[in-house]
């Protein structure tokens, strides 16, 4: 059993596309003007189904994180990792991402962080968005 | 007045279908797009803004490959709906009678003024690659190794230690406290007594939630029966009441980066205190949904028996036993006593009623009159649970 990966949908297609230019996509509501994340058919504002994919900036601050020690209910290859930090990622565009913080000692992780994304290929189609310390 | 002069329709929408036969040019959708589809068609047929919706019914039928066992709770978080009332039905070709029976109902005891029902379902596109529900945790959760709900809380509980400087005692208090509680209750699985130090040195899971910090699923089975009051009276001398109730679910709906730390248990028991004409301080005992530790501290600032903020002051004033001031989850919560499966919550309201009637033996609170019971349910992506409710309960009616 592999580490779980997403799958990509017609939805989803052009997220993961981006990743794979080293780009994270976020969307926009062409009628509100209110981004999004996780991507959805609809906008979570006001409803619309007229959404555009924008670039993010790939910065944001740390809201949030754990460290996960113990393999509950997902993948056993999680182990060789253990331990490590899931984030929940606060980006300059007023979304809210989880994802992996690294670079950095799990014990030197702090709520307020300043993180930047990188990029990490996980499979043919498949790069994750991860984040490391802006600085 | 007969409900059928009460209640109508206001109005309908029906997507356009498809076989999913990408080859004759078909779109191949799944049920989520259907449901945003569904929606959207709807507001612009009535020509109202989703936040005329907030603060409704919405019943949601169920789908041939919902992998969520919240799958409500799902839908309206992607959706953005913020519904007061919010029902599933698994009732097969009967699913839109079902709903329509529970939104009339709702909608004539003036708990609601409208509520949405809404069904969509994609089965062409289930076979092969076809789009999967539960999407937000496939995609966007387990790639990056979150493990399930004990993860999701760690990000509640860091944020409140963050914001409130709580410590891990705080959390031990309660894990010791409700194991006191399961000793005495014969029903319990995990009855053996444990001390501070024991809930230190339980095991980082998800850190900073620790073993002690979690329910321990079980297998089992509860049930209720609820009656109208004078057939009641003909079961028991003891019947309960439902003295006041609430419900909210996906709070902050429009609000991309909300605060994790406060759950719809603000508004639900706003509304059930209202409803019964009581406040906390006349509550005798209070059984919290008990998941975590982290959501027991969050309902107990929550329900108003503290501020916010202002739990770990509460919890080294106040003895939390079934002896003291405010008992908590009497009956040991789901932490020791156990929690069957998806049936969650139960145990509290059972326990609820057992001390409503005097049936509580060596942890009876002693002259308990008002009990609440608050529930919470389905972590969001990102915000707090999307799912709560508050109930006072009355014995000795």
């Amino acid at each position: 059993m592999a580490k779980p990966l997403p799958e990509i949908t017609s939805l989803t297609r052009p997220l993961w596309e981006g990743a794979k230019r080293g780009e994270l996509l976020l969307q926009r509501c062409r009628r509100c003007g209110k981004h999004q994340w996780y991507p959805r058919p609809s906008c979570h504002k006001c409803g619309s189904l007229d959404l555009e994919w924008v670039k993010s900036s790939g910065m944001g601050t740390v809201y949030s994180f754990t460290v996960i020690r113990r393999v509950v209910g997902n993948a056993p290859e999680f182990s060789s990792d253990i331990p490590f930090v899931v984030a929940e990622i606060d980006l300059d565009e007023g979304v809210r991402v989880y994802s992996n913080v690294v670079g950095v000692k799990p014990e030197e992780v702090s709520v307020g962080m300043r993180v930047r994304v990188f990029f990490e290929e996980a499979g043919p189609e498949i790069s994750l968005f991860k984040f490391r310390p802006a600085t | 007045m007969p409900i059928s002069e009460k209640v109508v329709i206001s109005g309908y929408a029906e997507t356009p279908v498809s076989r999913a036969r990408t080859d004759k040019g078909e779109p191949r959708l799944s049920a989520e797009e259907y449901y945003a589809m569904a929606l959207n068609m709807l507001l612009k047929q009535t020509g109202l803004d989703k936040k005329d919706l907030r603060g409704q019914g919405v019943g949601v039928a169920g789908a041939v490959w919902p992998h969520a066992e919240i799958w409500s709770a799902e839908l309206v978080q992607n959706l953005g709906l913020e519904p007061k009332y919010l029902v599933r039905a698994d009732h097969g070709g009967a699913n839109c009678a079902a709903l329509i029976l529970s939104g009339m109902l709702a909608i004539n005891s003036g708990y609601v003024d409208h509520f949405l029902v809404i069904g969509a379902d994609a089965p062409m596109s289930v076979s092969g690659e076809g789009p999967r529900t539960w999407r937000y945790e496939l995609d966007y959760l387990m790639p990056f190794g979150m493990m399930g709900p004990n993860s999701m809380i760690a990000m509640v509980m860091r944020r409140q230690m963050h914001l409130y400087k709580y410590g891990a005692e705080t959390y031990g208090k309660i894990s010791v406290t409700q194991r006191e509680h399961a000793s005495l209750n014969p029903n319990a699985y995990l009855r053996t007594p444990i001390k501070m130090d024991d809930y230190l040195a339980s095991p980082m899971i998800s850190d900073p939630v620790r073993l002690l910090d979690i329910c321990i699923f079980v297998n089992g089975g509860l049930a209720l029966l609820l009656s109208s009051k004078s057939s009641g009276r003909k079961i028991t001398e003891k019947p309960v009441a439902l003295r006041g109730f609430g419900s909210w679910h996906n709070p902050g709906s429009d609000e991309s980066l909300q605060d994790v730390t406060v759950s719809g248990v603000v508004e639900a028991s706003r509304q059930a205190y209202e409803m019964a004409g009581l406040k906390p301080s006349d509550i005798d005992f209070f059984n919290p949904y008990d998941d975590y530790t982290a959501a027991v501290i969050m309902q107990l600032e929550d329900a108003g028996f503290c501020p916010k903020g202002g739990a770990e002051k509460f919890l080294k004033e106040t003895d939390i036993s079934y002896r003291g001031q405010l008992p908590v989850n009497t009956g040991g919560g789901q932490l020791s006593a156990g929690q069957a499966g998806m049936v969650g919550g139960f145990h509290g309201f059972v326990e609820a009623v057992r001390q409503l009637r005097g049936e509580a033996g060596d942890r009876q609170v002693k002259d308990a009159r008002y009990g609440m019971v608050t529930s919470l349910g389905g972590l969001a992506y990102g915000g707090c649970f999307i799912n709560n409710y508050a109930f006072v309960l009355e014995g000795g009616i």
